[in-house]
C-alpha cells in the first residue's frame, strides 16, 4: 500500500485508566454521524455494555468489565473504535480501494467505490467494519476517524466529547506522552503501548491498567497484515510468465517431435516407393 | 405452431429428472430475488461475525477448483500431447465453462452492490487477492466461452469463425492454464490475510500452492466422475480406457499435495493443532479419507482399470476438496460459541446452482456436438469439406441423451 508520511498523523491516545464510562464519546459519535438509535436491552451480550457489539448504528462503544480489587468491586473500560491501522488489512484487501489510509491519519471507505464483497470484515484484524445486514444493497459502516472534522482542524467527535481520557494529536506525540506516563507510574499501567506496533502501528494508542486480552483487546500479530498476502500476490506475474512460458515450450517440443516422426514416416514411405517400383 | 409452443413441447419430451431439474432452477430463481427484496441479513444467516457463508465457501471457493478439469485436460492433451484423451477435453470444457459462469452468477448474489461489480475494472488494486480472483474469472470465463464455441460453430456450419477458433486452439488452451494457475491459487491467499483467524490445521503461507495443486486433483478426478455418469446415465460410449489413463497421473498429484500438506504442518504451521476435537475430526476426514485413501487407491491397477472402484476413488478426492475448502473458509474460522449455518433461502440457491449445472450440461449435450468430438473424424484444413462431413445439421440423431425417447413419441 501506498505509504504515507506518518509524523504527520493523527492519532489517539486513549488512557483506559482515565475512561469513567460515561459513553459521551458513544453519543457524541451517534449525533455526528448521524446514526440510528438501537433498541437494547440489558444483559444481551457480555457484561454490562450496551449495545452488544459494534454495528452498522454504533461505530464505537464502551466494553465494561467488572474485577475485583483490594476486595472491592471495581470497573474497566475499553473504547472500541476502528484502529486506523498504519498499513490498513482492509484497503489492501478491496478489490476496488475503497478504503484509504489519508495523510492525516484516518482510514476513509469511499462508499461510492465499494462492491460490497465483505472482505474487508474477513481481513480487519480487529473486526471492525460492519455491514448494513438491513439493506437491499448494503453498504460497509465504520469509523470514519471524524476525517472531515480532521482536515477542518477540528478534533474527532467523541475525542471532543471525552471528559478525561482521549487526547488527540500527532501520532508521534502521543506515542511519547503514553511512554511518559508509563515511565512516570509504572506501577499504574500494564507497561504496554498497544498500537504502537500492533498489525504494524494503528493511529489509536491504548494505555491499561488490566491486561489488554482481559479488557477484550484482540491478540495480533506486530507484521502489517497486507504482508501475509502480498508475498503471495507477488509471484503473480512470475507464475502467470512460467507456466504459460512453461506450457508453450513444451507443446512446441511435443508438436515438433510428432512433426518430425510423421515427417520421418513420410520420407520412408516415399523412399520406399521407388524401390519397390524398381 | 408458435416458437414458444414449440419450446413448451420440447420441454414437455424431458424425462423427469430433468423436469425436476428445472423445477428447482426454477425455485434457485425466486429464493435469489427474495434476497434483494429483503435484503441480504433477513434472507441469509449471514451477520458482522460471518460476513461470508455458504454462497462464498461453495459457489465461488469451492465450485471453481471443481471447475478445474477443464485446464487441467487441456494442458495434459495438448500441451504434454497425449492426443487420444482429446475425446474427453469438451464435455471438459462445458463444464468449466458452466462453471464459471455459475461462479459468475453466485458471486453476484453475495454481493451487497452487485451493479458495481464492474468496478473492479475501473479502480484497479494490484494488493487485492479480490481483484485478482476476479479479473482472472472473467478473463477465464471469456477462455472458456471461446473454447465452448467450437460445438456451436460446428452445430451450425459456421467455418469463418470455426477456423478462427481452431487457430486459437493452442494459445487459448496456454492462457486458460496460466490463468487458472492464478486465480486457483489466489483463492487460497485470500485466507491468508486470515491471520489468528483461521485456525493453525489449515493456516500456513502454503495455502494458494495448496489451493492449485488440489484443484488439479479434483479437476482430473470431476472429469473421471463426469465421463463414468455421462457413460451410465446418458448412453455415451465407455470412455473406460481414457479414464485410465488420466488415473495413472493422480497417485502423481496426490502424493505431491500430500507432501505439501504434511510439510506445511510440520515445518511452516506452529501449533496447537488438536485444541478442538471437532476441527481434528474434520481434518482427519479430508485428509484420510479425501486424499490419502484415494491415493493408495489409485496406485493399484486393479482401481484404475475397473470402473467403479476408480470412480469410488475420484468421488473421495472430490469429497476431500470440497471439504477442505469448507474447512478453510468456514469451519476453520468459526467460533464456537456462535455457529453458522446456512438459511433455507441460502440452501435453495445453492441447490439451485449445482441443479442448473447438471442441467444445462444436459441439455447442451442434447443438442451441441461435444461428445462425438473424436479428431480423427474432423478434418481442421477445410472446412468446406468439412460441412459434408458433418452436414451442418446438428447431431440430434447419433446422441442418444436421457430423455430423447419420450421426445421422439412425442413428436
Ligand atoms: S482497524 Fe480494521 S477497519 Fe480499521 S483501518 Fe485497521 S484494518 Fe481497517
Ligand atoms: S465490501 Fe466494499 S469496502 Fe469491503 S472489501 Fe469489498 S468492495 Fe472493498
Ligand atoms: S472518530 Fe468519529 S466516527 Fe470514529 S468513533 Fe470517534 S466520533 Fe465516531
Amino acid at each position: 500500500m501506498s505509504k504515507v508520511d506518518t509524523s504527520k498523523q493523527k492519532a489517539f491516545l486513549i488512557d483506559m485508566t482515565k475512561c469513567t464510562g460515561c459513553r459521551g464519546c458513544q453519543v457524541a459519535c451517534k449525533q455526528w454521524n448521524q446514526l440510528e438509535a438501537e433498541k437494547t436491552e440489558f444483559f444481551s451480550g457480555e457484561g454490562y455494555q450496551n449495545p452488544p457489539a459494534m454495528s452498522e448504528y454504533t461505530f464505537t462503544r464502551i466494553k465494561f468489565r467488572d474485577y475485583q480489587k483490594n476486595g472491592q468491586n471495581e470497573f474497566a473500560f475499553y473504547k472500541e473504535m476502528c484502529m486506523h491501522c498504519e498499513d490498513p488489512a482492509c484497503a489492501s484487501v478491496c478489490p476496488v480501494g475503497a478504503f484509504e489510509k489519508t495523510a492525516e491519519g484516518p482510514v476513509v471507505y469511499k462508499a461510492d467505490r465499494c462492491i460490497g464483497c465483505r472482505f474487508c470484515m474477513i481481513a480487519c484484524p480487529f473486526g471492525v467494519p460492519k455491514y448494513e445486514w438491513s439493506k437491499g444493497l448494503p453498504l460497509v459502516k465504520k469509523c470514519t476517524g471524524c476525517y472531515e472534522r480532521v482536515v477542518e482542524g477540528l478534533q474527532p467527535a467523541c475525542a471532543t466529547a471525552c471528559p478525561t481520557a482521549i487526547t488527540y494529536g500527532n501520532r508521534d506525540e502521543m506515542i511519547k506522552i503514553a511512554e511518559e506516563r508509563l515511565a512516570k507510574h509504572p506501577d499504574k499501567y500494564i507497561h504496554k503501548v498497544y498500537g504502537k506496533e500492533e498489525a504494524g502501528g494503528t493511529s489509536v494508542i491504548y494505555l491499561t491498567s488490566l491486561p489488554f486480552d482481559e479488557l477484550g483487546f484482540k491478540p495480533v500479530t506486530l507484521r502489517p497484515l497486507p504482508g501475509y498476502t502480498w508475498q503471495a500476490l507477488r509471484m503473480v506475474p512470475a507464475a502467470f510468465l512460467t507456466v504459460g512460458g512453461g506450457l508453450s515450450a513444451l507443446s512446441w517440443i511435443t508438436h515438433r517431435k510428432d512433426r518430425l516422426k510423421k515427417e520421418r514416416e513420410e520420407e520412408a514411405a516415399t523412399a520406399g516407393e521407388p524401390k519397390e517400383d524398381k | 405452431m408458435t416458437a414458444a409452443s414449440l419450446v413448451v413441447n420440447e420441454i414437455k419430451g424431458y424425462h423427469r429428472f430433468i423436469k425436476f431439474l428445472i423445477l428447482l432452477v426454477a425455485v434457485a430463481a425466486v429464493a435469489s430475488m427474495a434476497r434483494f427484496v429483503f435484503g441480504l441479513g433477513p434472507t441469509t444467516n449471514l451477520n458482522d461475525t460471518y460476513p461470508w457463508g455458504l454462497w462464498i465457501s461453495f459457489d465461488v471457493v469451492t465450485a471453481v477448483p471443481l471447475a478445474a478439469g477443464a485446464f487441467t485436460l487441456g494442458a495434459i492433451v495438448h500441451c504434454f500431447h497425449i492426443k487420444k484423451l482429446e475425446p474427453l477435453v469438451r464435455p471438459a470444457i462445458v463444464t468449466g465453462f458452466l462453471g464459471y459462469s455459475l461462479v459468475c452468477i453466485g458471486l453476484l448474489l453475495d454481493l451487497g452492490q452487485p451493479h458495481k461489480g464492474w468496478h473492479v475494472m475501473r479502480y484497479w488494486n494490484l494488493h487485492s487477492p479480490m481483484f485478482e480472483v476476479s479479473m482472472c474469472v472473467m478473463a477465464y470465463t471469456t477462455v472458456l466461452l471461446l473454447e465452448f464455441l467450437s460445438p456451436v460453430t460446428e452445430k451450425f456450419g459456421w467455418y469463418l469463425p470455426m477456423r478462427v477458433l481452431r487457430w486459437l486452439e493452442m494459445p487459448l488452451v496456454i492462457l486458460a492454464a496460466a490463468i487458472s494457475t492464478l486465480h486457483q491459487s489466489s483463492l487460497g491467499t485470500f485466507f491468508l490475510i486470515a491471520v489468528d483467524k483461521l485456525h493453525n490445521l489449515w493456516y500456513n503461507p502454503l495455502l494458494p500452492l495448496l489451493f492449485w495443486v488440489s484443484a488439479i486433483c479434483s479437476g482430473m478426478c470431476i472429469i473421471i466422475v463426469e465421463a463414468t455418469a455421462c457413460h451410465k446415465w446418458m448412453g455415451q460410449p465407455n470412455e473406460g480406457v481414457l479414464l485410465r489413463t488420466l488415473a495413472k497421473t493422480l497417485p502423481w498429484t496426490l502424493a505431491l499435495y500430500i507432501a505439501l500438506r504434511v510439510y506445511s504442518l510440520l515445518v511452516l504451521s506452529n501449533g496447537p493443532f488438536f485444541d478442538q476435537p471437532v476441527l481434528t475430526l474434520l481434518f482427519g476426514l479430508e485428509l484420510g479419507f479425501g486424499f490419502i485413501l484415494p491415493f493408495f487407491m489409485f496406485t493399484q491397477q486393479s482401481v484404475r482399470n475397473d470402473d467403479r472402484r476408480r470412480v469410488i476413488a475420484a468421488l473421495l478426492v472430490v469429497f476431500g476438496l470440497i471439504l477442505n475448502r469448507f474447512n478453510v473458509s468456514m469451519f476453520g474460522m468459526m467460533d464456537p460459541n456462535q455457529i453458522y449455518y446456512p438459511s433455507l433461502i441460502e440452501s435453495l440457491v445453492t441447490i439451485g446452482i449445482i441443479a442448473a449445472h447438471i442441467l444445462f450440461f444436459v441439455l447442451i449435450a442434447k443438442y451441441f456436438p461435444i461428445f462425438e468430438h473424436h479428431p480423427e473424424t474432423v478434418d481442421y484444413s477445410l472446412p468446406d469439406r468439412f460441412r459434408k462431413i458433418d452436414g451442418g445439421k446438428g447431431s440430434e440423431e447419433t446422441v442418444p441423451v436421457v430423455g430423447q425417447p419420450v421426445a421422439e413419441t412425442n413428436d
